[in-house]
């Protein structure tokens, strides 16, 4: 997974309906850069059964020691 | 007895109001007069209702007398983070778009705490719609740090970790959703639980984040964030996301020994980096836990990073989809830095989105897998003590996100994998800032967290500490 670069920050942006410059696309594209290259490692491993409800039941099952 | 009662316990004050040795009347004075006091200096209050809180007291008072107890808090004047919904009070969100919003409804979490029989001092400054760690606020001004007024107080919940530290008030709501209220507990020198996704309800208390925000206390001591947690935990109809069950007696955890446990320290990610006198307080925090009778072991933990990616991607999402609306109609009304964070929102695709929310579930599951062999684990929670005010300032500087990534460095791991963590006053640096060490447990299980975090406070006292007025 990679940083959506500014001109495809923009493009989302616009579909959002919250355009944005290309100076502030260039500035989003910085800032939560790094978050998609954090999670690259982890991003299209996912198995296809995985429920985002799986927190919940890992959250409350008996867990011990 | 403290002849000032502003400076009790929560649980001291309120037993002291019960037995009539204190009246409400004149607890609540006691507040108000260090709140005069203090406010110029820290900024640390949204509102103060000095009169509607004195004849709440009295009224309290005039109930007692006539042997009608409320509640365990019967009389006792608390203030909290101006974004818990009060019907018929203004609650500004530490915003310019809330700034005269009337609440309709009163936040579960806070109507529990009334029901206790709480009075109302006023409410509290926060940073812009809880996003940012700092207690800047391009509305309000930014909340002082009562050790030293240059500093910032950590944030979001800023007025919560300023006024419980200076005994403005005797414990106060913050909300956590990537660190917000262990930063304001660490710089200001308090004891502040940071509860389990699910633990208490989140009904009328403003979102953030839905996968994130946890609502917990800032208190002068871990048996009266104990008194707090009991007091508000439990279902809620209102909330559908707060387990059902019963509610564990967290006080009665803030007895137990903790010889026979074992805590793990991190080899790695939350040893890294550290400012020496941290990784100074680290190391003394865990010789008194050994001390006490707990076996101190390192573990591995998955890799932190990851979860701080994750966590900032369903942050970002999530912020920006609350705010939407106002983002289009309203952009000029949000302070630059919050509404340059919420557009982070905009660049993140629906499918990685839901990638880094699928991923909660294995990740909570390998974490709870390398810590099956111990009882807690303890670490930093962030890698400084407080800076000043103006070196953080950074305002909507591109440097702004990296800044606040290097401050919650330590928090938001834990906010992804949506479990418990007490943070506890650990030490002071030599220029007498104080350090929080922050103890992580299971899901749920705040008992444990509560129970080491007692039984270090019972042998140290930097939680006792309190600031001077300069």
């Amino acid at each position: 997974m990679t940083k959506p670069a500014p001109k495809e920050i923009s493009a989302m942006a616009a579909v959002a309906g919250l355009p944005v410059s290309a100076e502030v696309a260039t500035r989003i594209s910085n800032s939560i850069g790094p978050a998609f290259e954090g999670f690259a490692a982890v991003a299209g491993t996912l198995p296809f059964d995985l429920e985002p409800a799986t927190f919940v039941v890992v959250q409350t099952g008996k867990v011990s020691k | 007895m403290s002849t000032e009662p502003a400076l009790m316990t929560l649980t001291s004050v309120a037993q002291a109001i019960a037995q009539k040795k204190f009246s409400s009347r004149e607890v609540t004075q006691s507040c108000l007069d260090r709140i005069a006091q203090w406010q110029p200096s820290l900024n640390a209050f949204m509102a103060i209702e000095a009169d509607a809180a004195l004849a709440a007291a009295d009224a309290a008072d005039a109930d007692l007398a006539k042997g009608n107890n409320r509640g365990v808090l019967h009389g006792v004047p608390l203030a909290h983070k101006d974004m818990y919904y009060d019907a018929g009070k203004v609650v500004t969100c530490g915003s310019q778009i809330r700034r005269d919003f009337v609440a309709t409804t009163t936040a579960t979490s806070l109507q529990r705490l009334k029901d206790a029989g709480t009075v109302r001092l006023g409410s509290l400054q926060m940073s812009e719609f809880a996003y940012g760690p700092t207690g800047h606020n391009a509305h309000f001004g930014p909340v002082h740090n009562p050790w030293d007024i240059a500093c910032v107080t950590g944030g979001s919940s800023s007025g919560s970790g300023s006024a419980v530290a200076a005994r403005l008030t005797f414990a106060a709501l913050g909300s956590d959703t990537g660190g917000s209220i262990r930063m304001p507990a660490h710089f200001c020198g308090v004891t502040g639980l940071k509860t389990t996704v699910g633990r208490i309800s989140r009904a009328g208390a403003m979102p953030l984040s839905q996968s994130l925000d946890t609502v917990g206390p800032l208190a002068r001591s871990v048996e009266d964030c104990a008194l707090l947690l009991g007091l508000m935990a439990g279902a809620d109809p209102e909330d559908p996301t707060a387990i059902t069950g019963p509610v564990p007696d967290y006080a009665a955890a803030t007895t137990g020994s903790i010889k026979g446990l074992t805590i793990g320290v991190p080899s790695a990610f939350y040893v890294d980096d550290l400012d020496s006198e941290v990784a100074g307080i680290l190391e003394a925090t865990v010789a008194v836990l050994k001390r006490e009778g707990a076996t101190i072991v390192q573990v591995e933990l998955p890799d932190q990073r990851q979860l701080t990616a994750a966590c900032q991607l369903v942050l970002a999402v999530e912020a920006a989809a609350f705010h939407k609306r106002w983002m289009i109609e309203r952009p000029q009304d949000y302070g630059a830095q919050v509404l340059m964070r919420l557009q982070n929102g905009l660049a993140v695709p629906g499918v990685s989105y839901l990638e880094a929310v699928r991923w909660r579930g294995p990740a909570l599951s390998a974490h709870l897998a390398a810590t099956s062999g111990v009882d807690a684990v303890i670490a930093p929670v962030a890698p400084v003590a407080a800076p000043t005010i103006a070196e953080s300032d950074v305002g909507n500087s591109p440097d702004a996100e990296a800044v606040i990534q290097r401050l919650t460095r330590f928090t938001r791991p834990i906010n992804y994998l949506g479990l418990p963590s007490l943070a506890i006053p650990s030490g002071f640096t030599r220029a007498g800032l104080p350090v929080a060490m922050q103890l992580i447990g299971r899901s749920f299980d705040e008992a444990m967290l509560l129970r080491i975090g007692a039984a270090f406070q019972r042998v140290t006292d930097f939680h006792d500490r309190a600031p001077k007025l300069a």
